[in-house]
């Protein structure tokens, strides 16, 4: 079954393409629809655990690609299912979740549009078995999520942030891409299979540092690592399914993921452990800390997130076996409470219209299961048992404390981003869920019966899925020993369990959570401080600092470009011909003798004379001419004269083209001649002087290098291939539509293209003429 | 003020115009002809039909908007372009329709006639559209 997997990843593509034809049929029931696509990859992957074994891996090679090297193959292994089995579930229920959330959004449609083909393009990413591959999901992963975003596109703030992350994952996107190409050229392969079959390991190359730092920054802009983290609490003005999706599971771990799909082939290195804890450690530290400050639910969320995403970074930097087990169970943890958490925040958002903590009080009556799914995930967030957090806290002590040499500063961090998550879990619950709180009941819009069973079912799955896997962690054993033996590349046992015994990681958990609790009762005087912090922090705050720097970019570049891109057409023309004037004079040998044809001249055709004397003539009557219809005139004679003799030389689908369009451009001029100003001399005698002096010199080279051109042959002429094939490979007698519509295809496809868009530019300049003259009339 | 000889014989015009196009268009591989030729001829008979009749009539006549006509041409093209990939072949590689057929004969029925009337409708839209929006500023009608 599994095999249908990329089939089914093309048809998540397919169906958000066809949602425009799906949303007027089914209308409101389009996102439980949608919602079997992902239901179907998620069923499909749980069919693939059956037969998992640590060491099974499972390739689907493709021979289809657009490049040579870039083969669309998909890799099936503990790591992209661990990945896989996250994406499309929550991806499951945020879209069942969407369907009633969006409901009463206009552009609905749009919205499951770009859902869907971020959800395929997340799944794509984390299966794919080329790095070329890998990197063209990344970006579609970014663009799609700009998308969505930026899905309120008619606030400020919702632009500005879509625009933001956008710049600083695509920063991100183009280091990947260098690190891709280099990682390709230096191992000899893009597939990642055959890298960790060969076991090559770039640590030793001379390009090695280049090609991490690369990869670092694809990572740390991606996964919002500091300091590229504060684009994700911008990134909150999406609409709530939107941030549930992209900060659980998908969009910020994709750097997680990376990091692991990678770590066989560059990780390991000193510069891999210091960078990536160094990073880790920080982005996870802060993230707790400003997570206290905050008052919207949403923030508060966005900033644990920035936390989790650190502490997953540092525990892949620590790169112990036990860390990537960590970092793997942590991920699973992560995705399942933060999923959930979010959709409680879109749900209380929807039910109350707030999201202010201090505002919001004592949810658990109007809203009952969806507080006892918030209550799961806060426990799982705050690490307690018997949820998986618990489990995935435990690991990542257990991590730090093995670190030997660096433990003294992991250690005290990690307990602290720990103590504050505990506190802020204490507060949110205490704060909106519960119902023996000292204020009043905030007044309730909709009650919890009022919801449909599919807007409130993904958290309470997503709590209960926690609860199960803490309370039954071996389910879990195979999976993650697959994940790790391709992260890793070794095989190692893996035996979760919800009880360690009596231990130091164990009485560490019992300081986090005595130290949080204590936070939290003093946490109104430590908000203040921790405010005053922010405010700080705000002089040099960080996104505006980004949006400024960007702005005063733009603008210099705007002035630069007004120096050469001036807007005055025969300055255009006059730099375009000098400029060519000079190289011709500096490239062209001057030597005259060498033009003149050594073979004597051809017999003069009298009808050739007779022709070219007629369009000097014209030439000649139109620059002299005082009126405009004549000038024009005497240049379709010239048109007609250069037809003649492309007729005369056999060149019949040319003379054809040129008689036409001179037709059509005479037709053009005389309808519009009539309501041209009138003719007049405004130019100046000197520039006229200027003028003459530059259109005649070109004249003269253009001569002169035609006259060169002849001798120069540097390869044989391509026309003889053509005349050699066009009746044999492309079945065509006339060279020159051969040429256009088979040889040369692309080109032509070019034009056409750009012969449309001067279309479009003409028709859009005219609109905007005409409706200004109605609304004229009108008044 | 109408002209009715005028207008017989540019209604004649337009019917010639657009057979004529169309032949140029089919024997265009082996003959002088082809997409862009038979574009501009086509064209031109719809532009001499506006002058007569005005732009509206032409509107009415084409149905289509003349913007859709060149989007309909770049698909066309487009999907000639990315055809030969589901046969595994390069983008904007030929296909060709192999054997003989019963009336006609051997014949070389094949992607390039579809990429040229693609060409053909972009071309024809592009100066309709051109021509159409100056007749509406100039307010022809």
């Amino acid at each position: 079954m599994i095999k249908y997997l990329p089939q089914l990843i093309g048809f998540l593509f397919i169906a958000g393409l066809m949602v425009p034809l799906l949303y007027p049929i089914l209308k409101a029931k389009l996102g439980l629809f949608l919602s079997l696509i992902p239901l179907t990859i998620l069923i499909v992957l749980f069919s693939a655990l059956a037969g998992l074994t640590p060491e099974s891996l499972y390739l689907l090679p493709s021979s289809w690609g657009l490049l040579p090297e870039m083969n669309f193959g998909f890799r099936i292994d503990g790591l992209s299912l661990v990945f896989g089995l996250l994406i499309s579930g929550i991806g499951f229920f945020i879209v069942l979740y969407a369907a009633w959330y969006m409901s009463k959004y206009e552009r609905q449609g749009h919205f499951f549009t770009y859902l869907m083909l971020f959800m395929a393009s997340m799944i794509g990413l984390v299966f794919s078995d080329n790095l070329l591959v890998l990197f063209i999901f990344w970006e579609l992963t970014s663009v799609t999520s700009f998308l969505l975003i930026g899905f309120d596109h008619h606030l400020a703030k919702s632009r500005q942030a879509a625009l933001q992350s956008l710049l600083i994952t695509g920063l991100g996107g183009l280091c990947l891409l260098f690190a891709v190409v280099m990682i390709g050229q230096v191992a000899g392969t893009y597939e990642i299979s055959v890298l960790i079959e060969r076991g090559i390991h770039l640590g030793d190359h001379p390009k090695y540092r280049l090609i991490f730092v690369l990869l670092l920054l694809a990572v740390l802009t991606k996964s919002a690592q500091f300091p590229f983290h504060f684009w994700l609490p911008g990134a909150m003005q999406a609409p709530t399914p939107v941030s549930a999706y992209l900060h659980s599971a998908t969009m910020v771990n994709a750097g997680v993921f990376l990091l692991m799909r990678i770590h066989p082939v560059v990780g390991g290195t000193m510069e891999w452990k210091y960078m990536l804890m160094l990073t880790g450690i920080i982005t996870m530290f802060l993230g707790a800390f400003f997570s206290m400050g905050q008052r919207d639910l949403k923030r508060i969320l966005a900033f644990t997130t920035i936390s989790a995403l650190g502490t997953m970074v540092l525990l892949i930097g620590i790169d112990t076996p036990q860390s990537m087990k960590a970092a793997l169970v942590f991920f699973i943890v992560h995705g399942l409470y933060k999923g959930g958490l979010f959709m409680v925040a879109g749900i209380v958002d929807k039910s109350t219209g707030t999201r202010d903590i201090y505002l919001l009080s004592k949810l658990f009556k109007p809203l009952p299961f969806t507080s006892i799914a918030a209550v799961l995930a806060l426990i799982s967030m705050a690490g307690l048992p018997p949820m998986l957090g618990f489990i995935g806290k435990e690991l990542v002590y257990d991590a730090q404390i093995q670190l030997p040499g660096m433990s003294w500063l992991l250690l005290p961090l990690g307990i602290g981003a720990n103590i504050m998550m505990v506190a802020i879990s204490i507060t949110i619950f205490t704060e909106v869920f519960n119902p023996f709180g000292k204020r009043d009941p905030i007044k309730v819009k909709y009650r919890e019966k009022d919801f449909p069973w599919y807007f409130l079912g993904g958290p309470i799955v997503l709590a209960l899925a926690g609860l199960m896997l803490g309370l039954m962690p071996g389910m879990l054993d195979t999976l993650i020993a697959n994940a790790l033996y391709a992260a890793k590349n070794q095989l190692l046992n893996v035996n979760l369990s919800l009880w360690h015994g009596f231990n130091d990681v164990l009485l560490l958990s019992l300081f986090t959570v005595v130290s949080g609790i204590v936070v939290f009762i003093f946490r109104r005087s430590l908000n203040v401080h921790i405010g005053r912090l922010i405010d700080w922090f705000d002089k040099y705050h960080l996104p505006t600092l980004f949006a400024k720097g960007i702005k005063i970019y733009v603008d210099r570049a705007y002035k630069r470009t007004q120096i050469i891109q001036h807007g005055y057409h025969r300055f255009y023309l006059l730099t375009f011909f000098i400029v060519t004037g000079l190289l011709i004079v500096a490239q062209v040998n001057w030597d005259f003798l060498s033009v003149m044809p050594d073979g004597g001249y051809t017999p003069l055709r009298i009808n050739l004379v007779l022709l070219l004397v007629v369009a000097s003539l014209a030439v000649i009557f139109a620059v002299f001419s005082r009126s405009r219809l004549s000038a024009i005139l005497a240049m379709g004679v010239v048109g007609y004269a250069v037809a003649i003799l492309y007729l005369m030389y056999g060149a019949i689908d040319l003379a054809i083209t040129q008689f036409l369009a001179e037709t059509v451009i005479m037709v053009l001029f005389v309808m519009v001649i009539l309501y041209l100003p009138k003719f007049a001399v405004l130019s100046t005698r000197n520039s006229r002087i200027r003028d003459w002096i530059i259109s005649l010199s070109i004249g003269a080279l253009v001569t002169f290098v035609v006259l060169h051109a002849r001798f120069i042959n540097l390869y044989e002429p391509i026309s003889v291939y053509f005349i050699k094939n066009s009746l044999t490979m492309a079945h065509g007698r006339n060279i020159v539509n051969v040429i256009l519509v088979d040889f040369r295809a692309l080109d032509t496809l070019g034009e056409i293209t750009v012969l449309t868009l001067a279309a479009m530019g003409v028709y859009s300049l005219f609109r905007f003429k005409v409706k200004k003259t109605k609304s004229k009339k009108e008044l | 003020m109408r002209n009715i000889i005028l207008e017989k014989i540019v209604k004649l015009f337009l019917n010639v115009m657009l057979i004529f196009s169309v032949y140029l268009l089919f024997r265009g591989h082996n003959n002088p002809g082809g997409g862009f030729i038979a574009g501009i001829i086509a064209a031109t008979g719809f532009i001499f039909y506006a002058i007569i009749f005005g732009t509206e009539s032409v509107k009415k006549m084409i149905g289509l908007s003349s913007r859709k006509w060149m989007g309909l041409g770049l698909l066309v093209v487009l999907i000639t372009a990315i055809l030969p990939v589901f046969f595994s072949k390069a983008v904007l590689t030929s296909l060709w329709v192999p054997g003989d057929f019963p009336l006609l004969g051997a014949l070389h029925i094949g992607t390039p006639l579809l990429f040229d009337s693609g060409v053909f409708l972009v071309v024809s839209g592009m100066i309709l559209t051109i021509v159409i929006s100056i007749m509406e500023v100039l307010e022809w009608n």
